[in-house]
């Protein structure tokens, strides 16, 4: 049931075996980069690098890939339109005839570099989303001293959410299989009843968790437990020599503008 | 041998929820030391229920539990001390498994126990490899089938080292091979010592492995004794929504309708079944 979605590719993927901190380091690090550069140049660089590491290197289907990449990109592209029509003054690149509608060269560079953030941005988040499965970030935020009662509840909820939608699905299919979903008003009647029923289930199920827990002793704390091969000074070294080349093509890049 | 000792003995259970109607009647049950135990009973009938009195998630309204001969007290040390002795593992795993990965659910309880993190891990290994899930260690709950999670929650159990199991309905919702494999598994453990109860409704598969059978009925225990006492008072069997196994059934049908005389007891098993066929043909074949 859910072989396609993404927290199947964060458990079965070709890192999934690299040190969670230097994986979450690298796409920290490498963001950071991306959300200082001054020009579009570093993080439209920084997009592509991702997704190739995404795409041969943890071997992430492509099509996956690029279809969980439209959401953002067509955000980022309406943004650059927006920007690029209604922002700054002076010079103007193009004018419409209409509407006093005009593309100006300080809209059109800001839209773009928005833009290149955006994509830049979101990819290193992507690798980090299909690389690393959401249990060890939780021991990665252990060690950043998150409290341990948010990062329980955390816990129980990343578990319970998979448990949820799975009940939500079957009694969303056992209403459509009697017609539920025919009409607006059947909709919206079944859609009601889905939610309220799902909200008493979660409730009974939680109490019984409760007592299964308290069956094996549960104290009023979990403890979590993590096992991770360490970074290794190769990767440590490639990191700051990676991190350096970026931060120094911001520099260089600095004042680049496309017109 | 010595004196056979008593690894649970419930005296005199009632209980009443919170609206006075009543879940359990005066339920006696007792179960000794090493063997295996069925608790039949329809849906509704209070197995689920008798269960939570066994580590005292429950306490009775009146009555006493007696774990290992030793009277089970209600404060928190006894109740940690009695909940590390008898292991439940639920229906539904789902509402067992709730941490992320396997390994981290299979080692809650060998934790909360106090262990080091040495002999947890030593724990959470062999117990795994016990109930064949070795090699999942980090995998989630939820890409786990349903017969795989069912061992894991056994696994989540016997990390804990109990001296006695208590599974609800351990074969529901499995398909034949899960469902057989649990059962062996159960045998296997019973084989080297460990107690253990199970209720359920599989009248078919409890004759192979059950050395005692109780029924349950509106929450009263209506029947108990070997499979074949049980088994033989047909009239409580449908009293309580049960049915004979498959086998007995088709003996019963043989001997009343056929004619065909059977030694006394109906056989349970199919290697019962072929043996006390074979007599029968055997002394036909005399006969005629």
């Amino acid at each position: 049931m859910f072989e396609n979605t993404l927290d199947n590719f964060a458990h079965h993927n070709e890192l999934r075996g690299t040190n969670v901190h230097f994986k979450v380091l690298f796409a920290l690090l490498t963001m950071l980069v991306s959300l200082i550069s001054t020009s579009p140049v570093v993080p439209i660089i920084i997009t592509f690098l991702m997704s190739f590491l995404i795409i041969f290197k943890a071997k992430i289907p492509w099509k996956f890939y690029l279809k969980f990449l439209t959401i953002p990109f067509i955000f980022g592209f309406l943004t650059f339109v927006f920007m690029a029509l209604f922002f700054g003054v002076g010079t103007t690149i193009y004018e419409f005839n209409i509407f006093n509608l005009a593309v100006t060269v300080d809209g059109f560079n800001l839209g773009l570099l928005v833009f290149a953030r955006i994509m830049g941005g979101f990819s290193c988040m992507a690798f980090l989303a299909l690389t690393t499965p959401m249990t060890e970030l939780f021991s990665v935020l252990e060690t950043f001293k998150i409290p341990k009662i948010v990062l329980e509840i955390a816990m129980m909820m990343y578990r319970y959410i998979f448990v949820f939608l799975n009940e939500a699905l079957n009694m969303y299919y056992a209403q459509q299989t009697r017609l539920g979903y025919q009409s607006f008003k059947t909709t919206y009647k079944s859609l009601g009843m889905l939610a309220s029923n799902l909200f008493i289930r979660s409730w009974i199920k939680g109490e019984r968790v409760y007592v299964s827990m308290e069956s094996r002793g549960y104290n009023g704390s979990l403890y979590i437990n993590n096992y991770q091969n360490s970074i290794g000074i190769k990767n440590l070294t490639i990191l700051v020599l990676f991190e350096s080349v970026l931060i120094l093509g911001v520099y260089l890049s600095g004042n680049f503008r496309l017109f | 041998m010595g004196e056979i000792m008593n690894m649970i003995e419930a005296k005199e259970i009632t209980y009443e929820y919170p609206d006075g109607t009543k879940a359990l009647h005066g339920v006696n049950f007792n179960v000794e030391k090493g063997s295996m135990v069925a608790l039949l009973g329809p849906n509704g009938a209070g197995k689920s229920t008798l269960f939570l009195h066994f580590n005292g998630i429950i306490q009775p309204s009146s009555g006493q539990i007696e774990i290992a001969e030793e009277l089970l007290k209600y404060g928190k040390a006894d109740l940690n001390k009695a909940r590390q002795k008898v292991g439940i593992v639920f229906q539904n795993p789902d509402d067992q498994l709730f941490a992320p990965t396997v390994v981290e659910d299979v080692a809650f309880g060998p934790l909360n126990m106090g262990l080091s993190r040495d002999e947890v891990e030593n724990r959470v290994s062999k117990a795994l490899k016990k109930v064949g899930m070795a090699g999942f260690e980090d995998k989630a709950p939820h890409h786990l089938s349903g017969g795989q999670k069912k061992r894991v929650a056994i696994a989540g159990i016997l990390a804990m080292d109990p001296e006695i199991m208590v599974l609800d309905e351990p074969t529901s919702g499995l398909d034949p091979k899960g469902a057989s494999q649990i059962l062996k598994l159960l045998y296997k453990l019973n084989e080297e010592g460990m107690t253990i109860i199970i209720s359920t409704h599989d009248v078919d598969m409890v004759p192979l492995y059950a050395d005692k059978i109780y029924i349950i009925s509106g929450g009263e225990i209506i029947k108990e004794g070997n499979p074949h006492d049980v088994f033989g008072d047909v009239e409580t069997i449908r009293k309580a929504n049960l049915r004979l196994p498959r086998i007995a059934h088709l003996m019963e049908i043989l001997k009343k309708e056929d004619k065909l005389s059977f030694s006394e007891e109906y056989p349970l098993t199919i290697g019962e079944a072929r043996k006390s066929l074979l007599e029968y043909i055997e002394s036909d074949s005399n006969r005629g």
